[in-house]
């Protein structure tokens, strides 16, 4: 967080930079089948945000060591690819996107049924093609939507949005220039059946009050997006 | 798969009445069951084991005894090569999914000749048709041997042109499918 | 790459094929998938290109950097390919460092590009002997269902030919400009699939296919680049009848790239 106080983001009559109210969210969309040769994937379109999720498996878990006896387990991969940032990004390893791989195979392990699939894998590929703020958040919503058009049995879907706070106001879906010069950021994966978490973190500088705005925020957009989640799995291929 | 707390989603189609939900996935991994009957390929074998490829999240494994011929230690490569492919069926299912699978049996052997097509579960129905007549149909039509196994393979046997023709049959059906929006 | 198991039936099922002069999905000898171009598909990166042949899809994303020129070419910029084959596209795509294939994929299509001459690098000077550009070509699978060296080829140049030089961004200029592509050079692959080599093979021939060959050739028809993969033999007959498709099918991918231009 940059805590940049004085960029001015949001004026008088309560619109940010790109037009939207504090309340909204930024334009979504979702396409399942949109990696023929995997067993489940999707396209999610957040702003100007652009991933791909695909899904293989369950199968064979190799190598042995990853094996567990009761359940399947989840192999995530989230990765940004070098053209999605204004300054390429160098292919290779990583530490930020291994630490995103964890927290969202964690996140995923909450909900997906791995009892059913012991000694097996599962692997989910996550592939950031254009980034705009809130990639980790996009990544694991088409993580969820993967999962789900893969036929991988879950208690629920996952969303995952971060509303923060800008210029003192709470805004739902940080962008980009509000993500760098905004003075918090909240992301959460929500369950969007029962209002459940699976993913938490924060930064920043939010009161009590604030930071139950920004929440809300965040479980409104999760009904939201889930509405559009369940349309494209709906809707057929790409 | 019934449970109060289940809600799950699968690609297709969910119905969530209070505590009661229907799914009808679209594409599943293939989970072995006993008495199945499986087309399979081998991948791999020990001197007295072969492991078959059946399409499940595990391979399956099928002992020098329960293979085809007389059983003798060694020489399984002699008997069933590697990328060879089999009919089967499914002798036992352990909990963790991995399965036994056996080539005793009416009919079940190693597949010489044809081709083998994966069909996506939910075409199988359409394919067999009601009481087996839609198969039967395409059998007489064809004159090809056609045998569809639980994991979603179809082997096709006959003259070239006729196996040529199942195949464009089975394009029609899933392009059908996809445009009536059935099933895709 | 994981190897995937290769089934003894469908090599044959593949020569029964090729014998009745037919392809497992039906296809002609020499006929391409449905394939599509799209441009300008990456708003983060100066110049990109997505091509979908079949069931492979690629995209190919153009970045450029400042480089400090070499002191015995003072004058010249560079060019760098890669090519990333991630596990998202396909189940024996492994995680971990590039495997022999995916170098020798990005090779290929780098030598193709490179060769023609496109680039002309002596002209990526912006100050001689301290800055020039670097151009830097991604080639990015996201689904591999064979022939991943023509949809790379085709999105790579597509990319190249309608990447802006960021001059705005690097405060150079007040306006952008096209980064200069002298020529449009495409690239046709072969493979050997049942004893005959075919065009465009897909997952399932090159599964059970042999050795496979690659040409690139640029405006005119000129031989830019030639590259054999694989074991295999073929003879001088083979590559004549292979190198007829190509003039016909490199000049058609060429067109292909015109019109998405506009």
């Amino acid at each position: 967080m940059g805590g940049y106080g004085d960029v001015q983001m949001i004026d008088e009559n309560g619109l940010r930079v790109d037009g939207r109210g504090p309340a909204d969210i930024r334009p979504v969309s979702i396409e399942t089948g949109v990696i023929p040769v995997a067993d489940g994937s999707a396209r999610v379109i957040w702003g100007t945000n652009h991933a791909v999720a695909a899904v293989y498996g369950p199968m064979e878990a190799h190598p042995r060591k990853i094996q567990r006896q009761d359940r399947a387990v989840l192999d995530v991969r989230y990765n940004m690819a070098p053209f999605s940032t204004t300054d390429r990004m160098r292919p290779g390893f990583n530490r930020r996107s291994r630490e995103i791989s964890k927290v969202t195979a964690d996140a995923l392990e909450s909900v997906v049924l791995l009892e059913m699939y012991p000694r097996s894998k599962i692997r989910i590929e996550i592939e950031i093609l254009t980034a705009e703020a809130g990639t980790r958040c996009v990544g694991l919503t088409a993580a969820s939507v993967a999962l789900a058009h893969a036929g991988i049995p879950m208690t629920d879907m996952v969303v995952s949005v971060a509303s923060g706070k800008i210029n003192d106001v709470v805004v739902c879906d940080l962008n980009k220039e509000e993500d760098n010069y905004g003075e918090a950021d909240l992301p959460m994966g929500i369950l969007p059946n029962t209002g459940e978490l699976v993913f938490l973190q924060m930064d920043g500088d939010l009161s009590p009050a604030e930071f139950q705005e920004a929440w809300d925020y965040n479980m409104e957009a999760a009904l939201v997006v889930h509405q559009i989640m369940v349309e494209a799995l709906k809707g057929g291929d790409a | 798969m019934m449970d109060g707390r289940l809600r799950a989603t699968k690609h297709g189609r969910v119905n969530e009445k209070g505590s009661e939900v229907a799914i009808e996935p679209f594409r599943t991994a293939y989970i072995p069951r006993p008495s199945d009957m499986v087309i399979g390929y081998v991948e791999g074998c020990t001197n007295n084991i072969w492991f078959i490829d059946i399409g499940a999240p595990f391979n399956a494994i099928l002992p020098m005894s329960l293979g085809p011929g007389k059983a003798a230690f060694g020489g399984t490569r002699s008997i069933l090569d590697i990328g060879e492919a089999v009919l089967c069926r499914v002798q036992e299912v352990e909990e963790t999914h991995s399965s036994v699978v056996t080539m005793k049996g009416l009919g079940l052997r190693k597949i010489r000749s044809g081709n083998i097509e994966q069909v996506d579960p939910h075409l199988l129905g359409r394919l067999i048709g009601k009481g087996g007549k839609a198969l039967s149909q395409l059998k007489e039509d064809t004159g090809c041997r056609i045998i569809v196994a639980d994991n979603g393979r179809v082997w096709v046997d006959g003259e070239f042109d006729s196996i040529i023709t199942v195949r464009d049959r089975l394009q029609a059906m899933s392009d059908d499918a996809k445009s009536t929006g059935v099933g895709a | 790459m994981a190897i995937p198991l290769v089934p003894q039936l469908l090599r044959a099922h593949l020569a029964e094929l090729a014998e009745n002069d037919q392809r497992h999905d039906g296809r002609a000898r020499w006929d391409s998938r449905e394939t599509e171009l799209e441009l300008g598909v990456l708003q983060n990166a100066e110049g990109s290109a997505k091509v979908r042949m079949g069931d492979t899809i690629v995209y190919a994303g153009v970045k450029f950097q400042i480089m400090t020129p070499y002191p015995d070419r003072p004058n010249q910029g560079g060019l760098m390919c890669s090519a990333e084959i991630r596990p998202v596209a396909g189940r024996n795509w492994e995680p971990g460092p590039p495997s022999p294939e995916s170098i020798e994929l990005g090779r290929v299509v780098d030598r193709g590009i490179r060769e023609s001459g496109c680039i002309d690098v002596d002209n990526l000077c912006i100050i001689p002997g301290e800055k020039a550009w670097q151009v830097i070509l991604d080639l990015f699978a996201i689904s591999d269902d064979g022939n991943l060296f023509d949809a790379f080829a085709l999105a790579g140049i597509a990319a190249l030919k309608t990447a802006m030089l960021p001059e705005v961004r690097f405060e150079m200029s007040d306006t952008d400009r096209p980064l200069p592509v002298s020529k449009t050079p495409t690239m046709c692959s072969y493979h050997k699939v049942g004893g005959r080599f075919v065009y465009d093979a897909d997952g399932k021939e090159e599964l059970g296919g042999d050795e496979r060959i690659h040409i690139t050739l640029g405006d005119d028809g000129h031989v830019h680049s030639l590259q054999k993969g694989l074991k295999g033999i073929f003879t001088a007959d083979e590559f004549a009848e292979i190198m007829e498709h190509a003039q016909g099918r490199c000049e058609e991918l060429r067109q292909m790239i015109l019109r998405a231009e506009g």
